[in-house]
């Protein structure tokens, strides 16, 4: 398994070096970008991260962070005239007039978007966290609430949008604030099940700092739910994930429920 | 001169349609005029010089093919007669759908993402019809849905339904921005079944739309199906291009009006209308 898992590390190091490859929301057996010519993809569809996460199954998706590859500026460059033409067609099968004045950069600036509400994959954890870690003896607990987060759904890719509320006991070691929000951010800036945002921030948190235990709560309505479907406008999903003290020790978890909610 | 060549144009384009279409009296210039103002907005332009130019204008801002056109150069393409119209547009849809789809997949291909990994193997089907649910006011009309629901009232006191929930789609990002829709109109003797000024409201938000075009299409449907003594409409929106992208504004509300009738002209009646909407 961990060989296995350091193959896979080294031979996305080698990806990096050339072209840049792209880990999909924590799993390894994601495509590798295209090379210039473009032809790579058939090729390079078959990573090795493929060959390796089929021995794991579920628990691919909660890969480390250290070993999480990115798109890069470059990548969202050459991909731009794709996304571009790949709206414009969504917008002539829609029934509109591609060439109308309102419509005529819509394309672009809706390949933008898309690219800005998944720029998470663009981002590593460590590059956010690496410098803001430290020691500080504090063992009570640490609470930051009310994170705004933007997600986009991936089974319809429309947005998710709500809060998070992070809380962690230190083990002598703290992080800066505002990188639980950065945090937030990189993972949720993706195409998201909340289910699984929620546990790759606890999971980040716990492998940055090693707490003693770390707990997470997202509220967030479901833009899929309230405008279309069963259209139910109030209706919000909740989800949390207690990992260490916040799992085994009740009163612990009381007591973060209790703080998020006042 | 425009009138008349503009109406041998469209008498010319007649001509070549199916069978079905030659109940329409081509030589009655007035009923047809009628007749092509249902399926081709433009053709208002003919009607009445300012009531044309704003349905002209909120057709040639194109929000989308008015759908009786859709159907009109379906039924052309198909060479036969309409019966066949519905088919020919079902698998027109489906043809759309598998277009829209194949589109996504590239978007998620392009993304970085693998189209083969279990939450996204049906997403581009997911994505496609959704997009055609959030845009299905392209496909409906007013006149179907207000037909049967004008009725005569000797009621000419103001008529307001606010809060009405809206979800519309920035027809420059196309992203949702979404709100509450407040309308409020004085009969002119006629009045109509509450539920169609949402439904009116559904119509033109389920379209790529723009916040000011939005308010101003609900306002003119409604002054031109019930010729009230004034019509207002306002919408407060929020709108998710700013929140979630670019400047990054939370709390951020965009709200537009139109007032039509009295309520453009009498400051007071426009008060009373705010007082009724707006004050929480």
């Amino acid at each position: 398994m961990d060989h296995s898992k350091q193959t896979q590390y080294s031979s996305n190091e080698k990806k990096d070096a050339g072209a840049s490859s792209s880990v999909l929301n924590g799993h390894f057996d994601g495509m590798v970008k295209r090379p210039a010519g473009g032809t790579g993809r058939a090729a390079a569809s078959q990573p090795p991260g493929a060959e390796s996460s089929s021995h794991r199954p579920a628990a691919s998706v909660m890969e480390s962070w250290r070993e999480e590859r990115t798109r890069s500026v470059e990548d969202n460059e050459m991909s731009l005239p794709s996304l571009a033409a790949a709206y414009t067609t969504i917008l002539r099968g829609l029934g509109e007039d591609p060439q109308r004045q309102g419509l005529l950069k819509t394309p672009w600036r809706a390949a933008t978007a898309m690219q800005f509400f998944t720029k998470g994959y663009q981002e590593k954890i460590i590059d956010v966290l690496n410098d803001a870690i430290f020691d500080e003896d504090h063992d009570e607990m640490v609470i930051v609430k009310d994170i705004d987060m933007f997600s986009m759904c991936e089974h319809h890719l429309v947005p998710i949008f709500g809060r998070v509320h992070i809380g962690y006991l230190p083990n002598k070691r703290v992080l800066g604030l505002s990188k639980l929000a950065r945090i937030v951010e990189i993972y949720s800036r993706r195409l998201q099940v909340q289910e699984r945002l929620t546990k790759q921030i606890a999971v980040a948190i716990t492998e940055a700092l090693q707490p003693t235990g770390v707990g997470v709560v997202i509220e967030a309505t479901h833009m899929c739910m309230v405008m279309r479907g069963v259209q139910k406008m109030n209706s919000k999903t909740v989800t949390s994930t207690m990992l260490g003290v916040f799992r085994e020790d009740p009163k612990t978890r009381d007591e973060f429920l209790t703080l998020i909610r006042s | 001169m425009i009138v008349s060549r503009h109406i041998e144009e469209v008498q010319h384009r007649l001509k070549g349609f199916s069978s079905a279409f030659k109940t329409w009296d081509l030589s009655s210039s007035g009923r047809l005029i009628e007749q092509l103002t249902t399926v081709c907005p433009a053709a208002s332009f003919i009607e009445s010089n300012r009531r044309a130019r704003m349905e002209f204008h909120c057709a040639s801002a194109m929000n989308g093919k008015a759908p009786a056109v859709t159907k009109l150069s379906k039924c052309r393409e198909s060479k036969d007669s309409c019966k066949e119209g519905k088919d020919s547009k079902k698998g027109a849809d489906s043809t759309e759908l598998v277009c829209i789809e194949k589109a996504y997949c590239t978007i998620l291909s392009e993304l970085g993402e693998n189209t083969e990994r279990e939450g996204l193997l049906r997403t581009p089907l997911r994505a496609a019809k959704a997009m055609q649910f959030l845009t299905k006011g392209y496909k409906e009309t007013i006149h179907d849905i207000l037909n049967d629901a004008i009725f005569d009232e000797n009621h000419d006191e103001v008529v307001v339904v606010k809060d009405i929930d809206l979800f519309s789609l920035c027809e420059h990002h196309l992203v949702p921005f979404f709100g509450k829709a407040h309308i409020a109109y004085l009969p002119n003797k006629k009045v109509v079944g509450l539920s169609k000024l949402a439904r009116i409201v559904e119509i033109f938000s389920r379209r790529l739309q723009v916040q000011e075009r939005l308010t101003k299409q609900i306002a003119t449907a409604i002054e031109e199906a019930l010729e009230p003594v004034g019509v207002a409409v306002v919408i407060e929106a929020v709108h998710m291009c700013m929140v979630m992208r670019g400047v990054n504004k939370m709390n951020a509300k965009t709200v537009t009006s139109t007032m039509l009738g009295l309520y453009q002209k009498d400051p007071k009646t426009r008060e009373e209308f705010f007082s009724l909407t707006m004050r929480k």
